[in-house]
């Protein structure tokens, strides 16, 4: 395999504001067992479950609101959102968002790459403002994932929206993204054909060749490209399907488990793939400090990874505090559901 | 999308009514001209993101394009600058709901076409009490 530079990423664009947004319920996942393992032992973890009248579009509206407010941007020049859960195949979800947030003279498309469309998103807004295409743009990674009723990915498929607001770098810009690393290859681990609800998966390869090889070769070759080693990172947030894969990943690379605690959200709110690694990312800004270095690592079916070093500028603490609007209060706020409801709010069963 | 709703998308995306530039009353739908002091000169202005309850009811029953929604909450909302809107009022347990809870705005889906036809998005309210 041939060498795989790493990214030249402006130094004159930065993230000037994030939001994010978990729908208030949470199925745990003892609710599954109990329904389709005959209530045997479960992974601890609980979903976020959008409501019945949400979709990827109210999602991502609510997280681009809140980014929206923190950044303090008035003009985007453009959209993207990064799902594969369109609730339209045909028709872009991209300029619903802009209507709603007013925004009518951007480039807007959707993005779809399973897990990964979130972090493909932030990148190419990157390129552009440091093009000088556009002065700020919006990148948000939103799903409302499913599994088929009683399949392994029903445990963890789960819903929530992560909006970046990208722009020029000024002083109160939150972080400058150093470094990006991405890596690709033809590894159907997961997939899902056109017009089917659920999505398949074979589970032999969602290890080892799929997860393992491509986060692992992205943020090798981020750090042989930039001469980093973990201990330089404060925090890493890697995509996490489950709880266990993300510890393993980072154990290998020689993170600690500190450095992954505070943005693993994955026992909280299951796994809402694009927004995934982005909602993560969000947790860590929440209490980051200036100069920490991030890692920020996506893991998309089909297959590929993006690897980001994400440096914290001063105006991240001004910014959190006008923000108010942490991941922290939003796991806070969530209520517990059984499965009968569950699949009312989820469109399973209908009235 | 039916004409009249597309007409209407950014009353319903982003409650955008109208404020007077006379006597600065605001209005939510938009007014043509301002019922307190007469102007015509009126311009566009999004309503307040919060407010409180007036008042609610509960639908048991539910119209078509609203199956599997019920129980549905219909309110009418305060907002902080005085406007008074009829909403949805979602997310919310009915034993919490009460007169003067305050409630936050929210984009929800208001009803789908079935499988095939389109999806109407617009403003309802969630309770914060
Ligand atoms: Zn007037």
């Amino acid at each position: 395999m041939g060498s795989n530079p790493a990214m030249k990423t402006p130094k004159d664009a930065a993230i000037a504001g994030y939001g994010v947004y978990i729908p208030r319920y949470r199925l745990p996942s003892e609710e599954v067992a109990r329904i389709w393992r005959g209530g045997e032992e479960a992974p601890l973890i609980k979903k976020a479950v959008a409501a019945l009248d949400e979709d990827i579009t109210t999602m991502a509206v609510e997280a681009a609101r809140r980014a929206l407010k923190m950044a303090e941007v008035k003009e985007l020049g453009a959209i993207f959102v990064g799902t594969e859960t369109k609730p339209y195949a045909v028709k872009p979800t991209s300029t619903i968002v802009a209507q709603a947030l007013a925004q009518h003279k951007v480039l807007a498309s959707d993005l779809e790459f399973a897990c990964k469309a979130g972090t493909e998103a932030l990148q190419l807004i990157l390129a552009l403002i440091g093009s000088g295409m556009i002065e700020s743009g919006l990148a948000i990674g939103v799903d409302t994932a499913q599994g088929r009723p009683g399949d392994d990915l029903e445990f963890t498929a789960a819903s929530a929206a992560a909006a970046y607001i990208l722009s020029k770098r000024d002083g109160d810009s939150i972080a400058v993204v150093e470094g990006a690393s991405s890596y690709v290859s033809d590894t159907t681990d997961f997939w899902r054909r056109a017009g089917q609800p659920y999505p398949r998966h074979l589970s032999r390869f969602t290890g080892e060749p799929a997860y393992f090889h491509h986060i692992q070769s992205a943020v090798k070759n981020l750090f042989a490209e930039f001469g980093y080693k973990p201990s330089d990172f404060k925090y890493a947030v890697f995509h996490q399907p489950n709880p266990r894969f993300p510890v393993e990943v980072a154990l290998r690379l020689g993170f600690n488990l500190e450095q992954i605690k505070p943005g693993l959200l994955n026992p909280y709110v299951g796994n809402p793939y694009a927004a995934n690694s982005l909602l993560g990312l969000a947790a860590v800004l929440d209490e980051a400090h200036v100069n920490d270095l991030i890692l920020l690592c996506s893991f998309g079916s089909g297959a590929g990874s993006d690897a980001l070093s994400i440096r914290v500028l001063d105006g991240v603490e001004v910014k959190r505090r006008k923000a108010q609007n942490k991941v922290m209060d939003m796991l806070k706020a969530a209520v517990d559901i059984d499965y009968a409801t569950y699949a009312k709010l989820r469109g399973k069963i209908v009235g | 999308m039916a004409i009249s709703y597309w007409r209407r998308r950014d009353r319903y995306y982003r409650l955008l009514g109208n404020r007077c530039t006379q006597c600065n009353s605001e209005y939510y739908p938009p007014a043509y001209l301002c019922r307190r002091c007469g102007s015509e000169s009126l311009v566009d202005v999004e309503m307040p993101t919060t407010g409180q309850i007036l008042t609610y009811t509960i639908l048991r029953e539910v119209m078509s394009g609203f199956e599997g929604q019920q129980p549905i909450v219909i309110g009418i909302v305060q907002l902080d600058n005085g406007v008074k809107v009829l909403g949805q009022i979602v997310d919310t347990p009915l034993d919490a709901l009460k007169i003067g809870c305050r409630v936050r705005l929210v984009f929800r889906k208001i009803r789908d076409e079935s499988n095939v036809g389109q999806i109407y998005y617009g403003y309802k309210f969630t309770a914060l009490c």
